[in-house]
């Protein structure tokens, strides 16, 4: 157990599995991980492509439940929540970036950023500011009322960022968030979180097995076989 | 903190964006509801349409629509029950007031009685009608337009008689025969009356033993003063609301303190088969509407299944960024109710032309099946749409209905979507 306290710790886990039914053998994506995430990391859990890396990302953000183990979230253990708490709990402190941007390409970049302000019933003048605030920091301004079909892969993948971090999360979940970028916005969009993380402390897990990311990343753990290999700072 | 009211927009906004990204089928789906609406309003129109020209005709050659007697006089239809007893009544002043009693058209006097006719050696049973002329044409159409020469007139001693009488008699427009019935005063009435026209239904009944004098003339036969009438016969607005006008012109005429009692019989009572039969086919129109818009309901829920399927992905993202699964759900029942307005407003301004064209210039069938005789009427099959609110109203329902019930399998489809998979391709 960590020395710190609990509001340092912004996730916890306790040997957790993740077990698929499967025939003619079960199949472990996760096995006996514990391991805990600090307030303001900026890390990076790499392994080769089955190693459970999107799996575990997906239990620590709620989207998927453990077979065993506990999982809590700064205080609150999410493996004993309803689905509907799961649901509050991924609107309130959760951000996800996808590999495949997942924009709602029916909404404006400003729609897709302010949405989850929206479901949190924040006021139309403040929810707009705030995210015309963040595009300006990350180099979106202008292209508020555009359509994800008329944005370049690397602003995508900002205007899902600004989604992820506008309602100022605990955690920032990204799964490959570099893999469908060329190397120019792949190294934008590294520095648009690494400036997100030093400037509002906001912590962010990539699922990766990108080196451009590992190497900006100040925490790396590395997961083989669904469990972890190692944990470097 | 919990959602603010206004911001449940965003989920309408939404669907009405989602609707209109494959404008192609939703075009096609609305397109399908539209018509639906269409083929549903139009077969309602026609429907009762041809029911009404079904009860016009069965009501309009003699009955009327509404027929007021002394409480006793069905079934024997005794000569001596007569409106107001043996005192008879004020008869103006019931025609007057039954007149006035809104949803009323017309109204005419009526006596009725039943003997014999001949001429030389021939005679025949008939049923005899004593009418105010100058009235019964507002009521019923067989003085209108006689198949030869015309309908008696007032205080002529003059009869219009169906063609099978006259053929039977062998008697001519302008001829004389004998009525003989029995008379109120225990005699047996006879007189000669002269054969001022014939009329030709094609109801063979009718047509052979129904004779129609002034009502003056049938009172002087049966020796009835003429305070004495078995019936005040009357035409309405609309022939479907003939017992609720009934009713409220019981209790009108009660209100007047007539000082005898009437009974008001609506065509519903006195053509009872005609009226079972309007009921049965409202029910095959009630199914025939419930089928268009079940079939409706496949078609548009394939469409909208097909939609949620495409949108896997998505749904995945709202709910990973926090929306409740009942919320995912509202917004797919939202884009089928969405679906049913447009296609409402579509279905409405297709219907309206077609409806007035039915209505104004109506197809008439007549050249290729012939009047068609039925259940005591002579029916001419014209397709002429009939105006009501109901069946644009019931419709209209029906389609919203139609297209919520579209959505809520999808939306249930929507609902069970887990977004891990989905995000993973699953």
């Amino acid at each position: 157990m960590s020395t710190e306290t609990l509001t340092d710790i912004a996730v916890r886990t306790e040997d957790v599995w993740k077990i698929y039914a499967q025939e003619p053998k079960d199949v472990e994506a996760v096995r006996g991980v514990s391991m805990e995430i600090h307030e303001g990391d900026f890390m990076t859990m790499a392994g080769p492509s089955g190693s459970g890396k999107t799996t575990l990302l997906n239990m620590l953000g709620g989207l998927t439940r453990p077979t065993r183990g506990r999982i809590w979230v700064r205080d609150l253990e999410i493996t004993a929540l309803s689905n509907k708490e799961l649901a509050r709990l991924r609107l309130e402190s959760i951000g996800f970036v996808f590999q495949a941007f997942n924009l709602l390409p029916v909404l404006s970049a400003l729609e897709n950023a302010e949405f989850s302000l929206v479901l949190r019933g924040v006021p139309p003048e403040e929810r707009h500011r705030r995210v015309r605030e963040l595009f300006d920091e990350i180099g979106l301004e202008g292209l508020e009322d555009r359509k994800p079909g008329k944005l370049s892969g690397g602003q995508q993948q900002r205007v899902a960022v600004a989604r992820a971090v506008v309602g100022q999360p605990t955690l920032v979940l990204a799964d490959e968030p570099t893999a469908n970028l060329d190397s120019h916005s792949s190294a934008a969009l590294l520095d648009t979180m690494e400036r997100l993380n030093r400037e509002h402390g906001t912590t962010f897990l990539f699922s990766t097995h990108d080196p451009r990311v590992v190497e900006r990343a100040r925490r790396r753990v590395s997961l083989v076989d669904g469990q972890i290999e190692s944990d470097e700072r | 903190m919990k959602p603010r009211r206004d911001d449940r927009w965003i989920w309408w906004r939404l669907a009405w964006r989602n609707l209109w990204r494959n404008r192609r089928r939703t075009f096609i789906t609305a397109s399908a509801l539209a018509f639906g609406y269409l083929a549903a309003v139009t077969i309602i129109g026609i429907w009762r349409g041809m029911l009404s020209e079904m009860i016009a005709s069965g009501t309009d050659l003699v009955t009327g629509q509404l027929q007021i007697h002394a409480p006793d006089y069905y079934p024997e239809r005794s000569m001596y029950t007569t409106l107001g007893g043996r005192e008879g009544i004020d008869v103006d002043e019931l025609v007057r007031l039954t007149r006035e009693t809104p949803g009323i058209v017309a109204a005419s006097p009526r006596v009725h009685g039943g003997g014999l006719v001949s001429s030389g050696s021939e005679t025949v049973a008939g049923l005899f009608m004593g009418v105010d002329p100058d009235h019964e044409v507002e009521v019923t159409r067989l003085l209108e337009s006689p198949a030869e020469g015309r309908a008696p007139r007032a205080g002529e001693r003059e009869i219009l008689i169906g063609r099978g009488m006259a053929d039977r008699l062998g008697v001519e427009v302008g001829d004389e025969v004998v009525l003989v019935a029995p008379a109120s005063d225990g005699s047996l009435g006879n007189d000669l009356y002269r054969v001022s026209g014939m009329f030709a239904t094609g109801m063979v009944a009718l047509d052979g033993s129904f004779g129609i004098l002034p009502i003056g003339s049938l009172q002087e036969l049966m020796a009835m003063p003429e305070e004495w009438i078995h019936e005040v016969a009357a035409t309405v607005e609309d022939p479907f609301s003939a017992p609720a006008v009934g009713d409220s012109l019981a209790v009108a005429l009660a209100a007047r303190g007539l000082g005898y009692p009437v009974q008001p019989r609506p065509w519903t009572v006195f053509q009872a088969q005609l009226a079972e039969y309007a009921s049965l086919a409202g029910a095959v129109n009630f199914i025939i509407v419930g089928i268009i818009f079940i079939m409706a309901v496949f078609g548009v829920a394939n469409t909208m299944l097909l939609g949620t399927f495409e949108r896997r992905r998505e749904f995945a993202v709202v709910r990973a960024l926090g929306t409740q699964p009942g919320m995912v759900a509202l917004t797919v029942v939202y884009e089928g109710l969405i679906l049913g307005v447009v296609a409402l407003a579509v279905g409405v301004l297709i219907s309206v032309p077609v409806l007035y064209w039915l209505h104004n210039y109506p197809p008439d069938l007549s050249r290729a099946f012939g009047d068609i005789t039925m259940l005591g009427s002579v029916w001419r099959p014209v397709l002429r749409a009939e105006y009501s609110v109901d069946g644009p109203v019931v419709s209209a329902v029906a389609l919203l209905i139609t297209s919520i019930l579209s959505a809520l399998y999808p939306a249930y489809r929507a609902v069970k979507i887990l977004p891990a998979d989905a995000l993973a391709d699953l």
